[in-house]
């Protein structure tokens, strides 16, 4: 298992991606990452080697410190009213979420669900777990499409999450 | 955080996700309603009230162009927005072009889907003239650590004396509203609007809105009046129930002068509000959703009179509403419903029977 630092790979990301530069790491992403896990450092590594199920492979990583396996993060992407916002989300290592957040929102339309208090509702369920606007995920009025799009994005993700963890095991790929 | 730091982190992301292409960069979107409005005594109207066209072009992660465009009532063109937005950072937008003022719900939030009743809150057309647009410039933006939003814009405003007098009582400000169309500009108005959006299920707006209208005689004082506009709204959703209520006020200066210059009946204050309920009537887990609401509204544009102007009372109005919002997909919807409007003149009330289809993608 070849482990990369943050820096590593974005460049690896980069140049699976056929691009000639060489990228900055995602500073704020690391920061989330780091302040989650209550540690200075971390590194990640891809868990997959392949998509499976919607998961992107170069979107799912490993976090860990010290070569201890921390938790997991997955950072995806979902559409807002004219235009896609990029999200992270921190699993521990049994993959309950133990943070969610809008790391870029590119259009001032639906921002509101990068509230902190709004993403709560996300932390601690597990892939088990199914989100359902207005059921157990509360609406914000005057931003629909973007609470929407964050939901299903985040229910695509548990039910694939899932469906992963019972057709192989999470530690050994 | 820094502009440079903001940007590579978008860079970097967009790497990641290979979202660099130009595909993405236009967004196209559209709403509108179709509408049969019955009356009491008099011929029904049927009418394509609206057809709305968006487009969104993004220049970069930063620069965003808006527009709406607008047929009303098939053969009207206009054009409902054109702004640039530019982000400055995530908290933080500069905006300038034609945009809508921000006051109330329905003036920025007026797609037939997030709206009950066939037609909009009449107090959303007498008192805050939807769709209310004018040429501007300002910012924008929000805080989700401190879950609020915010806007405030020096913008154009309503055209009091455009070769003729142009304000009057029934409706307040409503036909001074320039649109942005070879737009008479004497003085900068300012709008501001902040909502907070930190307690579970609900949010809250105040607004305000201050200026002097415009003129075409600037050197006739009796050709404008001063305006000062405040709204509070609010919406509430939790489960099937659903809320919201909303309040505004105009007040007005120097109007004594201007109804006598101008031989018309302008109200110096002008407000009141609405309050609607609605209960979907299915269950949560059904994709499509019927919500039964109410509504009730008292507005009045003769809330205060000056001179020697008397308080016209079939302006005060008072009307309830009540039907269903028949949502049959997300983003399109069959409306019907029962108006009776009423007034506090000792005049009958009327009764109106409204069906609507409406959608937005």
């Amino acid at each position: 298992m070849k482990i990369f630092s943050f820096s590593a790979l974005w460049l690896s990301t980069s140049l699976a991606l056929a691009s000639v530069f060489v990228l900055p790491l995602s500073q704020k992403a690391e920061k989330e990452i780091n302040k989650t896990f209550d540690v200075t450092q971390t590194t990640l590594n891809l868990v997959l080697t392949q998509d499976y199920e919607g998961i992107g492979h170069e979107h799912f990583f490993r976090v860990l410190h010290e070569e201890k396996l921390l938790g997991y993060a997955y950072f995806g992407e979902a559409p807002s009213k004219t235009d896609t916002f990029e999200y992270l989300v921190v699993f521990d290592v049994n993959f309950k979420v133990k943070k969610t957040k809008v790391l870029v929102y590119k259009e001032d339309y639906g921002g509101e669900i990068g509230s902190k208090r709004w993403l709560k509702q996300f932390t601690d369920k597990s892939p088990e777990n199914r989100f359902e606007y207005r059921q157990n995920i509360a609406a914000i009025s005057g931003a629909t499409i973007s609470v929407k799009s964050m939901t299903e994005a985040m229910n695509n993700l548990m039910i694939s999450l899932d469906s992963w963890r019972n057709n192989g095991d999470p530690h050994k790929i | 955080m820094s502009a440079q730091n903001q940007n590579f982190q978008n860079s970097a992301m967009r790497q990641l996700y290979n979202l660099a292409n130009t595909e993405n960069r236009l967004t196209l979107g559209g709403y509108g309603e179709v509408n049969f409005n019955g009356y009491n005594g008099k011929s029904n109207q049927i009418d394509v009230k609206r057809l709305v066209l968006l487009f969104a072009y993004k220049f970069d992660d930063r620069v965003q162009f808006v527009t709406e465009v607008e047929y009303e009532h098939v053969k009207e063109v206009y054009v409902e927005q054109a702004f640039l937005n530019y982000a400055i950072n995530t908290n933080v937008n500069i905006r300038a072009g034609l945009m809508l003022v921000p006051m109330g719900i329905i003036n920025e939030y007026h797609e037939a889907t997030t709206f009950n009743g066939v037609e909009r809150p009449s107090l959303d057309g007498k008192i805050i003239p939807t769709t209310w647009r004018e040429i501007g410039i300002g910012v924008s933006g929000k805080s989700n650590e401190l879950s609020f939003r915010y806007q405030l814009y020096a913008m154009n405003g309503f055209v009091s004396f455009n070769e003729g007098y142009v304000l009057r009582g029934t409706d307040g400000l409503r036909k001074g509203r320039q649109k942005g169309a070879e737009s008479v500009n004497s003085d900068i108005n300012l709008s501001a609007k902040i909502e907070y959006y930190g307690l579970p299920n609900i949010r809250f707006g105040l607004a305000a809105y201050m200026g002097k209208t415009q003129t075409t005689e600037i050197d006739n004082p009796a050709t404008q009046v001063g305006l000062t506009m405040l709204g509070a709204d609010y919406r509430y959703i939790k489960g099937r129930f659903s809320s919201r209520g909303q309040w505004a006020q105009s007040s007005l200066k120097d109007v004594a002068a201007y109804n006598a210059a101008g031989n018309t009946d302008l109200g110096s204050q002008m407000g009141g509000y609405y309050l609607e309920a609605a209960y979907n009537l299915l269950p949560l887990t059904n994709r499509q959703r019927l919500d039964f609401f109410v509504r009730y509204e008292d507005f009045d544009t003769h809330k205060k009179t000056e001179g020697t102007l008397e308080d016209n009372a079939e302006f005060h109005r008072k009307e309830t509403t009540i039907g269903f919002s028949y949502h049959i997909a997300p983003g399109a919807v069959f409306k019907a419903d029962y108006q009776h409007k009423k007034t506090a003149a000792p005049i009958d009330a009327v009764a109106q029977f409204n069906v609507g289809v409406g959608f937005f993608f």
